[in-house]
């Protein structure tokens, strides 16, 4: 690795670095494209049906439907890429990367796998090292940036469609995020800290001491909110056919279309995945006190792909919530459970245990 | 008119909405694990190209003017079917046809041209309870498409030739005029 690292003039930090980041960038964005399909043939299958299963490479290769992905990316890259004429032009463009960004750099603090020495250099197997300071507010934060995304695109389209879409989005994410983060706070609390390698530590390689254990009522606000961040069904308050046409994605179109359908599936990961390390012992391997690096991202990436088909699998479930009742759930429900759950173990904690 | 409508008691298990959403979501697990294990082939939707619907009994479709056994035609242009289309699709030019070298000698009447505009057809089957001679049939076959308009015209050969060799017969191009009087054929 040094020698290659020379070779690119890098220092083999940086080198380390770049290759991370690469590496869990890419999967991400690869995992989210696969999950359109994952999502279309799911769904299909909930629904008795068959779903997309015509496309096929040179008419031939059909691989399961999967090539409908290469398919769309084509269809999308060829597409007009229409702009409409009272729009804000600038916002207009920078709405996808807004909504794209945030969903993808959550992932950097995320711990994918057990850390490894190798020639008494210690390798940390997430984008950020454990103890940069940020720990686990950083993928808050940048969930809070999510919502600009959304609302941008919404706003620049000047479309009254898109602007109902944008704002009932912006004002679920809003305020799901309150309860989210008083459920995250109980986590920190109960781990003495709040980095995420900490986190994982702490919950250890025992099923029963994970903090889906301790905290189920944690877990079922975290969860909950985490599909009205995502903006997802049964809270896709940013879309709604019946209702404003396609919402905040009304005007867009081609490839910044796709961008914001990217940005959707690479939150949904992102989710997962802090779902995976706060309630579910991230990269731990049930049962086995030291696994080997390949063991434990193979069980960090089992746990992310679950959550993440569990998203799919509410999602074509669960009938819509009305505006109302996703308010009335956000802050009547989902708030005092928090705090309740916050107050309940902070006076575990002060006895003692 | 009042109607009661019955309000349902939730019990505190169904208030938690956790619960029910459990339900619900175990009952399209059942569904994906089902679909999961079932090949596509014995699945609800029917693929269509590859897969065809089993058409019931009855159903009409192309049509077919039918042949006697030497392949001369069983339509004798009596223009009933014409007259019973309601979409006015069929359009009929009869001729005489006749072999005089025979010592009796017979005249028949057969059609010269014979043409359905498939475009026009709504496919109702009043030619074929019409026709005196069972002479045209309405088929299974349900796959009338074409690139233009003029060959969604179907002329005489086209009516004969309709998926005839399903049927074992040749296909033809031309009238095989019986040398022979029809009726000593049939007795």
């Amino acid at each position: 690795m040094d020698k290659l690292a020379s070779l690119l003039h890098m220092t083999p930090a940086i080198f380390w670095m770049v290759v991370k980041v690469v590496i869990v960038f890419s999967a991400v964005m690869l995992l989210a494209s696969v999950w359109t399909w994952v999502e279309r043939r799911g769904s299909a299958m909930i629904q008795d049906r068959i779903g997309p299963n015509r496309a096929a490479i040179f008419g031939k290769i059909r691989i399961i439907g999967l090539a409908q992905l290469l398919a769309d990316g084509i269809k999308f890259f060829f597409k007009e890429d229409l702009v409409p004429e009272e729009a804000n032009k600038g916002l207009f463009w920078l709405a996808p990367f807004l909504a794209f960004v945030p969903a993808l750099i959550g992932f950097a603090v995320i711990p994918f796998g057990k850390d490894f020495t190798s020639g008494g250099v210690t390798y940390h197997l997430s984008v950020l090292d454990p103890g940069n300071g940020m720990g686990l507010l950083y993928p808050l934060a940048i969930g809070g940036m999510a919502v600009y995304g959304v609302l941008l695109a919404a706003w620049s389209s000047n479309n009254k469609w898109s602007i109902l879409g944008g704002m009932r989005a912006s004002a679920a994410m809003v305020s799901y995020e309150i309860g989210m983060s008083l459920a995250v706070v109980t986590i920190f609390m109960t781990t003495g800290g709040y980095d995420p390698a900490e986190v994982i530590k702490a919950q250890g390689h025992l099923p029963w001491a994970w903090n889906i254990v301790h905290q189920p009522f944690g877990f079922i606000v975290f969860f909950t909110c985490m599909f009205a961040e995502t903006n997802r069904l049964p809270f896709d308050f940013a879309e709604g056919e019946s209702e404003i046409v396609a919402g905040f994605n009304t005007e867009y179109g081609s490839m910044k279309f796709s961008l914001l359908a990217l940005a959707e599936y690479s939150h949904l990961m992102t989710a997962s995945a802090l779902v995976a390390t706060l309630y579910f012992g991230g990269w731990q391997v049930p049962f086995v006190q030291n696994p080997a690096v390949m063991l434990s991202v193979a069980s960090f990436l089992l746990k992310m792909l679950f959550f993440a088909w569990v998203f799919v699998w509410i999602r074509w479930t669960l009938p819509r919530f009305r505006y109302d009742q996703l308010m009335h759930l956000g802050w009547k429900v989902m708030l005092p459970l928090s705090m309740a759950n916050l107050v309940f173990h902070a006076w575990r904690m002060s006895q003692g245990h | 008119m009042g109607v009661v409508v019955k309000k349902v008691e939730l019990g505190w298990l169904d208030r938690t909405y956790v619960w029910p959403v459990m339900k619900g979501m175990s009952i399209t697990f059942q569904h994906f694990i089902r679909n999961l294990f079932t090949s596509t082939a014995k699945r609800y939707t029917i693929q269509y190209p590859e897969m065809k619907k089993e058409i019931p009994a009855g159903y009409r479709g192309l049509h077919e003017l039918k042949r006697f056994e030497d392949g001369a035609i069983k339509c004798v242009a009596c223009f009933m079917c014409q007259e019973a289309c309601p979409a006015r699709c069929i359009s009929i030019e009869a001729e005489e046809f006749s072999d005089l070298n025979i010592t009796q000698g017979f005249e028949e009447k057969r059609p010269a041209r014979f043409s359905i505009d498939m475009l026009r057809c709504i496919y109702c089957g009043m030619c074929e309870e019409a026709c005196p001679k069972d002479a045209i049939w309405l088929r299974n076959d349900y796959e009338v498409a074409a690139y233009d308009r003029l060959s969604m015209k179907f002329g005489k050969w086209d009516l004969m030739n309709t998926y005839a060799e399903a049927d074992g017969k040749d296909r033809i191009s031309q009238d095989t005029t019986p040398t022979v009087p029809r009726r000593t054929i049939v007795m």
